[in-house]
């Protein structure tokens, strides 16, 4: 079972990897943003075979749509959606890849170098699992989750009011 | 093995998000390097939660918190680069020199 584990997390693991690249390397915009579609969703499909069902599902769902939304507004405000003209999108690009480098180099000694312990062979079944996540949402992280509600509200206020054209109709336009 | 197999993932994938969120000048490009190194940070826990504790759910509760961040990043942000678009006619990171604070 953890053999089969290792190697669907490995393929997943590498389409998730492959599609990420590609999103940084494609001129057409809507081939990247749809590559990130796919790259989310890979990840979902990471979640699933970690037998976490609920999180994999909500993944690919909320990503789905929300990527959608992204290639609507790539398109609207790229300079060059279609990629024709070969425009470099691209400045610092030294340094970014030094940065990424490091970043994943420091985490990748973190993670051969420390013991982590046992690997417990089995998670519960996924009836049981939403079960106790509904109990922890309910219980003891109830104020986590109503805080995320309240983020969410006020992300909506905030983009509303951030984007919309607001006339004040009390002043006289001289 | 089977952890170290999903962290790995989860770095190169954060690595590529960084490196993306480091090197586009377009905003929209920028935050998709960013949704793509939250994608990273969700497979770590996701990778704890099932091979370290599967009997602690406040890790699955991170995720979803993790989840409604992406969310609220994408809302956010496209705001932003609606009102920048409006004014300014385009939401390329180097014609912002005027944000500098």
């Amino acid at each position: 079972m953890m053999e089969l584990q290792i190697t669907l997390l490995m393929v997943i693991g590498l389409i998730a990897i492959w599609f990420g690249w590609r999103v940084f390397r494609t001129n057409s915009m809507v081939r990247s943003a749809f590559s990130l579609l796919a790259s989310m969703v890979a990840i979902g499909g990471m979640f699933l075979v970690m037998e976490a069902e609920f999180l994999g599902v909500l993944q690919i769902m909320m990503m789905g749509t929300e990527m959608s939304i992204m290639a609507i507004f790539m398109m609207m405000y790229m300079m060059d959606p279609g990629g024709l003209g070969q425009m470099d999108m691209t400045h610092q690009e030294k340094p970014s890849i030094v940065a990424a480098v490091v970043t994943g180099g420091l985490a990748l000694g973190v993670i051969l170098l420390t013991n982590w312990g046992d690997i417990v062979p089995a998670a519960p079944a996924p009836a049981q699992q939403n079960h106790d996540l509904g109990m922890e949402v309910m219980q003891r992280s109830m104020m986590i989750f109503e805080s995320a509600g309240t983020s969410i509200l006020t992300a909506m206020v905030a983009a509303l009011a951030t984007a919309l054209i607001i006339h004040n109709n009390n002043q006289k336009e001289h | 093995m089977v952890l170290t197999v999903a962290l790995i993932i989860g770095t190169i994938l954060f690595g590529i998000g960084l490196y993306g969120a480091l090197s586009q000048t377009n905003l929209v490009m920028i935050m998709m390097g960013v949704e793509l190194m939250l994608g990273a940070v969700m497979v770590n826990l996701v990778a704890f939660w099932r091979y370290l504790h599967p009997e602690s759910y406040s890790i699955q509760m991170f995720v979803l918190v993790v989840m409604t961040v992406m969310a609220l990043e994408a809302a956010v942000g496209f705001a932003i680069g609606t009102q920048r678009f409006r004014t300014k006619g385009s939401i390329e990171s180097e014609e912002s020199a005027d944000m500098k604070g």
